[in-house]
């Protein structure tokens, strides 16, 4: 009997890198329900707040145990959150490919999310901007395009000074990013709404040469036409003095990015502090 | 960990999809099982009985009295509704729905739910019904049931009718502690949120705090004096010596004062590492304000920072070095 109980035991700890196997649903403790409840309430939140989070869930309700890697925990909250078509999705900011999560409703295929507080007309704004988002060359859409197409909302009639702030909101909500007076997705609108975007625009949506996933931002070969992530050229191009399109080989003329080093972000933080309390002890 | 093993996974959930008359007694008492036939609603109808250590998911959540009735009252409500609605065409009753489906509309509830309370939105019972529930309006108290009982699992929430007469629920929290959560993400580690708590209140009183204020603003957090805390340990001890050791605040006798009271004041490893502006933000942050809500504070702040800039101009906006221990 000790042997069956032992064997069981193994057999619920599926390791995460078994592969081709029915996925195994994990267990839900306080802690992953206190992390999902965190997360649900943050909307969207970069990998080191991820990690915080976890950190605090375990902190405050099983200090014992030893932390799971994020992957494995994530996997092991997704297991169970398959039956309810909703899951916790991994993505990363375009502009310096930071990694961010969020949970996402897998059955939405529309903007519903949003529909529960936007009326019909700012919703409709919201299609506008992102129709020209998708269709402009740079992943930007300026203000004054997306406001010239006030008149074409359905529903109630907008202004063009309403509209702005209904562009703010979307701001504020985490659905646009503003940048000096243009818009672009944010992340957590990518994230969300990636599969209904790729649905509703197959011919005028862009795609990763290197991720094969939606794409807003990025730099394009000017050769051949392919395009990719900024983080995406980041990596490929890593320490390559002479950078080339996977595709053509042509001299791929766009500035290199530097790839996010969560890191040297930590060490930038705390070396500036210590020269600070330095520099004032000396007096 | 809380975890009750006395779940019960029973096969006859497919047929509780169709059965929306689960006897309920309004006045249950808390700390009850719920009825077999909802505990294996989440794992879908077709996972077969398991035992405790290979359970998909935890025990059934506490009961409260009130959940009981209400989806009841709801569905008295609503198929009144209905009855005055339904013009003279008479139509056969709607075939009951299978249960997947039923399954389905409960998880579009149970996001749609989430979805209002991130956003803070108000959620009410008729909106569900009109935006969610739809034609099955008259399964709603199962579909209601079902996503409560998944709320309550997988995310450790409950959905609470708060006012039956203006048909309002919300999430309530189910987990404890609660208020460290908000903590928690404002700052790097939970201590510094603390140390950051009582240094916003000396800042903000501007002079010392009595430790009886301290402990009134702990308070909010969860923190006694006399209760060990599952984060802080001894809450009493960390203020008033490990981070009077550290320098970061100052324990001292209220002079004059009897019986003998103490106050905290910044420590001067505070002065030289915590700027007025974190201050100021960290206030925001925590109470949602904007820092001018603490007009001469927030001046102050600006003081300083025009003051660091040029006595340093290389330097940019310090960061906190508050010790991660």
């Amino acid at each position: 009997m000790e042997e069956g109980r032992a064997e069981r035991r193994r057999r619920t700890e599926a390791p995460s890198h078994t592969q081709g196997g029915p996925r195994r649903a994990g267990v839900m403790t306080d802690v992953h329900r206190r992390f999902l409840q965190l997360l649900m309430t943050h909307g969207v939140l970069e990998e080191g707040d991820v990690r915080r989070l976890q950190n605090h869930c375990y902190r405050v309700h099983d200090r014992s145990a030893a932390v799971e890697e994020l992957e494995d925990f994530i996997n092991n909250i997704n297991s169970v959150l398959e039956s309810l078509y909703i899951e916790i999705k991994k993505g990363a900011t375009e502009d310096d490919g930071r990694p961010v999560y969020a949970l996402v409703n897998l059955a939405t295929t529309s903007v519903s999310k949003m529909a529960s507080d936007f009326a019909e007309n700012e919703l409709d704004l919201f299609r506008k901007a992102l129709e020209l988002i998708i269709d402009s060359e740079t992943g930007f859409a300026s203000s004054t395009n997306i406001l010239n197409l006030v008149d074409q909302l359905k529903g109630k009639k907008m202004r063009k000074k309403e509209a702005e702030q209904v562009l703010q909101k979307f701001v504020q909500n985490k659905w646009l990013i503003e940048k000096e007076g243009e818009f672009t997705l944010h992340s957590r609108a990518i994230l969300e709404m990636e599969q209904y975007i790729r649905e509703t625009y197959p011919d005028a949506v862009k795609i990763c040469n290197i991720c094969h996933s939606l794409l807003i931002q990025g730099q394009s070969c000017e050769t051949c036409g392919i395009r990719m992530h900024l983080p995406c050229v980041a990596k490929y191009f890593q320490s390559n003095s002479e950078p080339r399109c996977p595709h053509c080989n042509d001299y791929w003329p766009h500035e290199i990015p530097e790839v996010f080093d969560p890191e040297k972000e930590r060490e930038a933080g705390t070396s500036r502090a210590t020269k600070r309390s330095l520099r004032s002890r000396q007096h | 960990m809380s975890e009750q093993s006395k779940d019960v996974c029973d096969p006859s959930s497919a047929a509780e999809a169709s059965d929306s008359e689960v006897n309920s007694s309004p006045g249950v008492p808390g700390g009850l099982s719920p009825p077999a036939s909802q505990a294996a609603i989440l794992a879908g109808p077709e996972t077969p009985p398991l035992g405790p250590t290979d359970a998909p998911l935890a025990s059934p959540p506490p009961q409260a009295p009130s959940e009981e009735g209400d989806p009841k009252a709801l569905q008295q409500a609503s198929e009144e509704g209905r009855a005055h609605q339904a013009p003279s065409v008479a139509q056969p009753g709607p075939a009951p729905p299978a249960p997947a489906q039923l399954v389905q509309k409960a998880h579009e509830l149970m996001w749609y739910v989430l979805v209002k309370d991130q956003k803070r939105m108000i959620i009410w019972f008729p909106d569900m019904v009109k935006d969610v529930i739809g034609s099955y309006k008259k399964w709603c108290r199962s579909i209601l049931r079902r996503t409560s009982l998944i709320l309550a699992r997988v995310f450790g929430l409950h959905l609470r009718l708060t006012s039956l007469h203006t048909m309002e629920f919300s999430l309530v929290k189910a987990l404890e502690p609660e208020e460290l959560d908000r903590v928690a993400l404002s700052n790097r580690m939970p201590m510094t949120g603390l140390l950051l708590m009582i240094l916003s209140l000396i800042y903000v009183k501007g002079r010392g705090a009595r430790e009886s204020a301290v402990w009134n603003v702990l308070r909010i957090l969860g923190l006694r004096p006399w209760k060990k805390h599952s984060t802080f340990g001894d809450v009493r001890k960390l203020i008033t010596e490990e981070f009077v050791q550290q320098n970061y605040l100052k324990y001292q006798r209220v002079p004059h004062a009897e019986p003998p009271e103490y106050e905290f004041f910044w420590g001067s490893r505070a002065s030289r590492e915590i700027t007025k502006m974190q201050i100021m933000e960290f206030l925001a942050r925590v109470f949602k304000k904007d820092p001018q809500a603490w007009p001469s504070r927030y001046r102050e702040a600006l003081e300083e920072a025009r003051a660091l800039r040029e006595a340093d101009p290389s330097s940019h906006c310090p960061r906190s070095s508050v010790s991660e221990d």
